[in-house]
């Protein structure tokens, strides 16, 4: 699953977003690291809804222009589980051996 | 109607007609949300990245990635398909040629002398097969343009270029649909299927190496048995691919043919029009599953 999906994902997680929402949920999520092009975007959507991992939730028009809502299913919510199951034990794995060479996992932001 | 938007709506023809009439609304009002300032309005245009995006999902959309979706006409889907298969064909006839190259390496025929780089750039296609079935795309296709980057090689002499494109185009088209047909997006090709085409491929190439005119005739038959298999099983998208190829092969065969008078390429010339023109099946009402 790349990064881009499994944002989307988790943005959807929450509760149903349109575009734009989703847009900018993903760049809050990643700390302004990702920053959905709309052809991405859609080209995410368009594999999650024909894999089944979400759906189109309802439609409402804001100030004249269509917003289009998509929510995760239930395959979607496993299929989100299981990559944070995957990843954790990834970073588990990998703070064990900063860990052993006696370095901090996390650097300071500061 | 503000200039971005109209610019905005222009950049969206090039995704496809029925794509648009879902989607074009949705993907406008995402672009000019939150732009409210008049002189943005009127004087900005599409980004770059913006632009590279929507180009890739043209791409993707026109080769029905997303076919699993209500809107997808079934011809786009065929057409994602061909492109998807044709682009495997390409390779397959690369692993042949690389094999065939091993073999002749192995029995101590080094042919026309050639350096190492160019040896190990002709094993591209056996990586890309290889690493296609095991989901790296990218990889794939840097590793199966190798052997075309090689090609172009040829291109620093001018008195070359008209051979090259005769002889190099069919391995750019078919390097091309697998670059644009197995993008991101693209469904996973069928490893299991496809392991059983390449040790094809590979038999082929042995056998081309010892032999190289038998090798190369025998890889004609196949081509024209396994389209009319793809005839008999009403297997349209292979039928499909497998003309598209023939036909591709055709331009550089009948080229040796008549004006290198080979009759090796004249009698796998006759094959592969045998294959070009054999009927496809007609089209059954369903569309092939995507995935």
């Amino acid at each position: 699953m790349s990064e881009q999906t499994f944002l989307v994902l988790t943005a959807l997680a929450e509760e149903p977003l349109h575009g734009y929402a989703i847009v900018q949920a993903v760049e809050q999520l990643s700390e302004g690291r990702t920053v959905l092009r709309v052809g991405t975007l859609y080209g995410v959507l368009d594999r999650l809804v024909a894999d089944g991992l979400a759906e189109r939730d309802r439609e409402e028009v804001h100030q004249g222009r269509l917003r289009r809502y998509y929510k995760l299913t239930d395959s979607g919510v496993r299929a989100l589980q299981a990559e944070v199951a995957r990843l954790s034990a990834n970073v588990r794995a990998a703070t064990a051996v900063l860990r052993g060479r006696g370095v901090q996992a996390w650097a300071s932001r500061a | 109607m503000s200039n971005l938007e109209r610019r905005y709506r222009s950049l969206l023809r090039v995704l496809p007609r029925w794509y648009r009439a879902d989607r074009e609304e949705e993907m406008v009002g995402i672009f000019l949300a939150d732009r409210t300032d008049e002189l943005d309005l009127e004087h900005s245009w599409p980004g770059w990245g913006e632009t590279a995006a929507i180009l890739g999902l043209a791409v993707r959309t026109h080769l029905a990635a997303g076919a699993a979706l209500s809107s997808v006409p079934a011809k786009v889907v065929w057409r994602g398909e061909v492109v998807r298969a044709l682009g495997v064909l390409g390779l397959l006839l690369g692993v042949f040629y690389a094999t065939a190259a091993v073999v002749d390496v192995v029995a101590g025929d080094p042919g026309e002398p050639a350096p190492g780089w160019w040896r190990v750039l002709e094993l591209g296609p056996l990586v890309a097969f290889g690493v296609l079935l095991s989901g790296r795309r990218t990889l794939a296709k840097v590793a199966a343009g190798a052997p075309v980057v090689l090609s172009l090689v040829a291109l620093a002499q001018p008195e070359y270029a008209l051979a090259w494109s005769v002889f190099q185009l069919p391995s750019l088209v078919t390097f091309a649909c697998l670059c644009l047909g197995f993008h991101r997006e693209a469904p996973a090709p069928p490893a299991r299927r496809l392991l059983w085409w390449g040790g094809g491929a590979v038999l082929l190439g042995v056998l081309g190496g010892v032999a190289t005119g038998a090798g190369v005739l025998a890889a004609g038959l196949v081509t024209v048995v396994v389209r009319g298999v793809a005839f008999v099983r009403g297997d349209v998208v292979l039928g499909r691919a497998l003309s598209l190829f023939a036909a591709l092969q055709l331009v550089p065969l009948l080229l040796l043919a008549f004006v290198g008078g080979d009759v090796v390429s004249a009698g796998l010339g006759v094959l592969l029009v045998f294959a070009v023109v054999w009927p496809l099946r007609r089209r059954p009402k369903t569309a092939p599953q995507a995935n």
